[in-house]
């Protein structure tokens, strides 16, 4: 479904600041999996993300998802293919337009918008159907304007909105880390459910070990810009947090031994 | 005031009530501030009055060539922004200064007189009521007209686009909106509403000048400002409203501050008057305390 072959990328290059972000990175997730992505602040793991959504455009290498390349598609005509939640709730719905409008966007990105009325009774019933999921009284608040939502309500929105429509591909963007632990948990089952339900293909990139492990069927690990482990099936379920640090260490190790032979 | 001084002010204000509607689009739903519309209210002043008057053609044809002129200069300064990455306002600043001499060349000269032409007011004599009185009702069937048009293409699919990609760019593209594209839509149109009020306002007055421009930028955004401090604006029809208001008090305001002549004030003094209103609304706008909390009917 996403096939991410050979990326480079580079940050500022030609300047002091040259950094680079992802080294000839190789990533293929199949239809219906539910990967999970770890690694440190800079380890690349949101530059990789944000090139398969097309904010980053890659120096090398291909991007294709659901059999089309999409390597040059700016990001509005990759919606059509991939939906996203972001990591501050106040990027992924609009503050303000009410609950109403932003799910008239979301399904816009996958039906051609015209000039016909974006709200319609069909809307607004669908929007009201899925709102009742969250179990937090949305459903009779479509009028109220989003920015009256609180942070977790409003990043379960975005989960909607985002799952709305027939995007098959979803990316998660550490979009429980501005949430307060409750919340976290409570959007985390609710992003359980829902990928679960419409086997929706999905890369989830968190900071959180416990989370990349309880979550999803596959987990990958990135560090200073390469894939450094990957791990799925029985092997992944008899993981724990402390094997993986170590895991982690080791690895660091073998790259500080490297880096040691090649100064010594 | 007497009856005609008030008919007069409500017919200019109900002209800038469409700037205004410009003005709204770009700088509240777009957040793109646009300065052009210093020169497509003078250009679309000079394109119907060329139409009308060398060309012979039917005014409100000439009033929708004005409209259509009015488009291409707001498109080419979202181009300039959205292609070439120019800073949104010097874009804006260089199509209005490149438009003062486009006007000269269209109108072949500094003014264009409509002396004896006919306009889309000349239809209302013979009615055995007074013109002054019936040319401000034909422009308010007009503007409330676009006011509705306006409100609803906000509702649209293509407008509710329109709005996220001013409000949530990111957003928006996640969501599939072309947000260069609304920009050059948006800001078209926002200097189409401009360019056709240029017309209006050069038959109203008989005469489309090279300097009309001047000034109609803040004629605008006080509208915007005053109208929606004052309204309320929970929804769009209610914000569109606002600034249709805000434009009739504006130019109220200014009257006044025209007739003032007991508190030593000239006629010249207008364009001083006018920055001082604009000044007093924006900082009643932004202070929690004193005259603000007089001006504003809801806190943020």
């Amino acid at each position: 479904m996403i096939e991410a072959s050979n990326i480079c990328v580079t940050f500022n290059k030609g300047t002091p600041l040259q950094a680079t972000a992802l080294r000839d990175v190789s990533l293929s997730v199949p239809d219906g999996q539910f990967l999970t992505v770890i690694g440190s602040n800079g380890a690349g793991k949101s530059t990789s993300l944000n090139v398969i959504a097309g904010l980053v455009r890659p120096e090398s290498g291909k991007v294709m998802v659901a059999g089309s390349d999409v390597t040059d598609w700016p990001v509005y005509r990759r919606a059509k293919l991939i939906s996203r939640v972001f990591q501050d709730p106040k990027m992924g719905t609009c503050e303000d337009l009410t609950i109403l409008e932003n799910f008239a966007l979301a399904y816009g990105r996958t039906t051609p918008r015209g000039f016909s009325f974006a709200i319609d009774k069909t809307l607004r019933e669908r929007a009201a159907e899925r709102l009742k999921l969250l179990g937090l009284g949305l459903e009779n608040r479509l009028n109220d304007k989003v920015g009256l939502l609180s942070g977790g309500q409003r990043q379960a929105v975005s989960l909607l909105m985002a799952t709305s429509g027939e995007t098959r591909v979803l990316l998660l963007d550490e979009h429980t880390a501005a949430l307060d632990p409750k919340t976290a948990e409570f959007v985390m089952e609710l992003t359980r459910t829902i990928v679960a339900e419409l086997k929706l293909t999905s890369v989830m990139v968190t900071h959180s070990m416990a989370q990349a492990l309880h979550y999803g069927d596959r987990t990958v690990m990135f560090h200073r810009g390469k894939i450094i482990f990957d791990v799925s099936g029985e092997k992944r379920a008899a993981l724990t947090v402390p094997d993986m640090l170590d895991l982690f260490k080791r690895d660091q190790g073998e790259e500080l031994s490297d880096d040691a032979l090649l100064l010594g | 005031m007497s009856l005609y001084e008030l008919l007069g002010t409500v017919e200019v204000g109900l002209v800038f009530g469409l700037v205004a509607f410009g003005a709204y689009l770009s700088f509240k739903v777009l957040d793109f501030p646009d300065l052009t519309v210093e020169g497509s209210f003078p250009l679309g002043g000079a394109v119907c009055a060329t139409l009308i008057a060398a060309f012979g053609w039917n005014p409100w044809l000439a009033t929708l060539g004005a409209a259509a002129a009015g488009f291409a200069a707001g498109w080419i300064t979202a181009y300039l922004n959205v292609r070439f990455n120019i800073l949104h306002i010097l874009a804006g600043i260089l199509v209005a200064i490149a438009l003062y001499s486009v006007n000269l060349r269209i109108m072949d000269g500094p003014n264009k007189p409509l002396l004896n032409a006919s306009t889309v007011f000349s239809g209302l004599e013979g009615w055995g009521v007074p013109t002054y009185m019936l040319s401000p009702a034909l422009l308010l069937i007009m503007v409330i007209v676009i006011k509705i048009a306006l409100g609803l293409f906000l509702h649209t699919g293509v407008g509710l686009g329109m709005r996220a990609a001013g409000a949530n760019p990111a957003m928006a593209e996640a969501n599939g909106v072309n947000v260069g594209r609304m920009k050059l839509m948006g800001i078209g149109l926002a200097n189409a509403l401009t360019g056709m009020a240029g017309g209006l306002f050069a038959q109203i007055f008989g005469a489309a000048d090279a300097y009309m421009g001047i000034g109609v930028i803040i004629i605008g955004l006080a509208s915007v400002i005053v109208g929606m401090s004052l309204m309320p604006t929970r929804t769009v029809a209610q914000a569109i409203f606002a600034c249709l208001i805000g434009a009739l008090l504006y130019r109220f305001a200014v009257a006044l501050s025209l007739n003032a002549d007991f508190l030593g004030l000239k006629a010249s003094d207008v364009q001083l008057v006018t920055a001082i209103l604009v000044v007093v609304t924006l900082v009643s706008q932004s202070s929690r305390s004193g005259f603000g909390k007089l001006l504003k009917r809801k806190p943020r």
